[in-house]
């Protein structure tokens, strides 16, 4: 099963969408920690490197990073379709639901990869401002960027490390989401358009209040809120599952 | 036990049935091939006895194992190419895709195996090129060197000599022919009527998303034509002699299988004059064009 996924993880570096995805993680924070209106819009002005990887996720988590993991999660099924290489490996004697749960394993790996770009990509752009200890706050802890006082190197890292753990499981439901609609559609286009139209879909409806906790968008923001990240966590944990599981039934009985 | 068997196979998309009633059965060594215009059901014929589509009627069994229940394990023994070109991912070499394929069958130590196939298939000298550089032709062939790979028990082969030269489809309907003589059971669909009629058993033809005939052609048993002055006391007499089957009248000739010099000893001694003997080779493509617009 490992052998399985390390191939599909092999494949997976070798879709365009992917390639695409990586650079623009790796390069958002760069060109984003040069940015001439940060003060303007974040009410910012960078004192400390480790203030860039937050720049990286508020940004990205608004829109790209979700839309790159849908786009990039429908293409690990998608593009099997469209090379014409789903068919022979089906004729091998493997199970369906172990190629789509290894599929899912792969498309679920891809958020970590992309906040690892990213994470990259912001130390690179945050060194020119240093990683020293500092007054202020990383944007991702108490205070926000103010801060609450002197933030030494190692709490500053460790904030950044928690709230890039919770953005990136915080996708999963995203990813899974996107497999589901592959087994359904089979065509990387309609299921990564079906998936945004979900999600937006889910955004809009905060409108009805009841709904409101159990919305997987609700918890997009998670990495900003660490005190709701078990009830959150749960949920999305219950989302992953919850498509996960619908992808296996749906392509088990699907004609290729 | 046939190692393939379709039993009242059936496929709807909505209300449209594509497939009705379709039932055939390959015996292990034997090639049977499916012939048909285009969008009679031949690759949903195909699609569904892989297990890759779901019947909306019916069932098939490969080796006695109903495909679309037991899932993997009855594709244990099957290979197949089901689309034309063969499709494999092209940033691997030949090679390569073959190594995955190899390991996906569980076969222990492939490399021997898949060097074999490679020589077989003539493939050796673009065997570590990238497939993405391979022509529409090396494609297709490795595409069969995929499908033999795992030496599998039935061979099931859609349009295999799709965009092959001459040499090509010729190198693979030896390959098909020798498979079935090593007990391998082949159903392959195809359009080159003429070519299949040499080794295949039987051909079942399509129409309309129905099996409308299926034609014994027994290429181990040639049969003879008859040019004599009286047909019907020829193909009386004939009838009697043992050895000598099949003997029927079309127009003036007189058809047999059998023995050639056995006809011709007893229409001689029945004073029956013979003018002329030869091998009567059956018109696979003349036949299916008659029974395809026929129906």
């Amino acid at each position: 099963m490992f052998r399985f996924y390390l191939w599909e993880l092999e494949k997976l570096f070798f879709l365009k969408p992917v390639r695409i995805g990586l650079v623009a993680a790796f390069l958002l924070p760069v060109i984003w920690s040069l940015a001439p209106g940060l003060e303007r819009v974040y009410g910012l002005v960078l004192v400390s490197g480790w203030q860039v990887p937050a720049l990286s996720l508020l940004a990205g988590m608004e829109f790209l990073f979700p839309f790159l993991v849908a786009m990039v999660a429908a293409e690990v099924l998608g593009a099997e379709v469209t090379m014409g290489t789903l068919k022979p490996v089906l004729l091998r004697p493997i199970s369906r639901t172990r190629l789509v749960v290894v599929k899912l394993a792969a498309a679920l790996s891809f958020p970590y990869l992309l906040l690892f770009a990213s994470l990259l990509g912001a130390l690179f752009a945050g060194a020119f401002h240093g990683f020293g200890g500092f007054y202020g706050g990383t944007g991702l802890g108490a205070g926000g960027f103010a801060g609450v006082g002197y933030l030494t190197p190692g709490a500053a890292f460790a904030e950044i490390l928690r709230a890039y753990l919770l953005a990136g499981a915080t996708l999963f439901p995203i990813a899974a989401l996107a497999v589901f609609y592959a087994a359904l559609f089979l065509s990387t286009t309609a299921s990564a358009l079906a998936t945004l139209a979900t999600v937006l879909l889910m955004r809009m409806l905060v409108v009805f209040p009841a709904l409101v906790p159990l919305l997987l968008t609700r918890y997009l923001d998670l990495y900003l809120r660490p005190e709701a990240a078990g009830p959150g966590l749960l949920l999305l944990f219950i989302y992953t599952l919850g498509f996960g599981a619908l992808a296996v039934l749906v392509f088990e009985r699907k004609d290729v | 036990m046939p190692a393939l068997l379709a039993k009242n196979l059936g496929k709807r998309y909505g209300r449209r049935w594509v497939l009705t009633r379709v039932d055939f059965a390959v015996e292990p060594g034997e090639v049977y091939a499916l012939a048909g215009p285009n969008g009679s059901g031949k690759t949903t014929i195909i699609r569904l006895v892989t297990g890759l589509a779901f019947p909306s009627a019916g069932e098939v069994r490969l080796l006695g194992e109903n495909v679309h229940e037991a899932g993997w394990r009855a594709r244990r023994h099957l290979g197949a190419v089901v689309e034309a070109p063969a499709a494999f991912y092209p940033h691997l070499t030949g090679r390569q895709n073959l190594e995955r394929m190899a390991w996906m069958s569980g076969l222990k130590d492939p490399t021997a195996r898949i060097r074999e196939v490679l020589h077989r298939l003539e493939l050796l000298a673009v065997a570590d090129q990238r497939v993405g550089s391979y022509s529409l032709g090396q494609r297709q062939r490795l595409g069969i060197a995929a499908a033999i790979l795992a030496r599998p028990r039935v061979l099931v082969l859609d349009e295999p000599t799709s965009g092959l030269d001459p040499d090509g489809i010729q190198k693979v309907h030896e390959l098909l022919a020798e498979e079935a003589g090593r007990g391998v059971a082949v159903l392959v669909s195809t359009h080159h009527l003429r070519e299949i009629s040499a080794y295949a058993n039987r051909v079942g033809i399509l129409s309309g998303g129905r099996l409308v005939d299926e034609v014994e052609l027994r290429p181990d048993r040639p049969r003879y034509r008859l040019l004599v002055a009286d047909p019907e006391r020829a193909a009386a007499l004939l009838k009697t002699v043992p050895g000598l089957t099949g003997v029927k009248l079309r127009g003036e000739e007189v058809l047999f299988e059998g023995e050639p010099e056995q006809a011709v000893f007893a229409l001689a001694q029945a004073g029956i004059a013979v003018r002329e003997l030869t091998r009567d080779h059956f018109d696979l493509y003349a036949y299916y064009r008659e029974r395809v617009s026929g129906v």
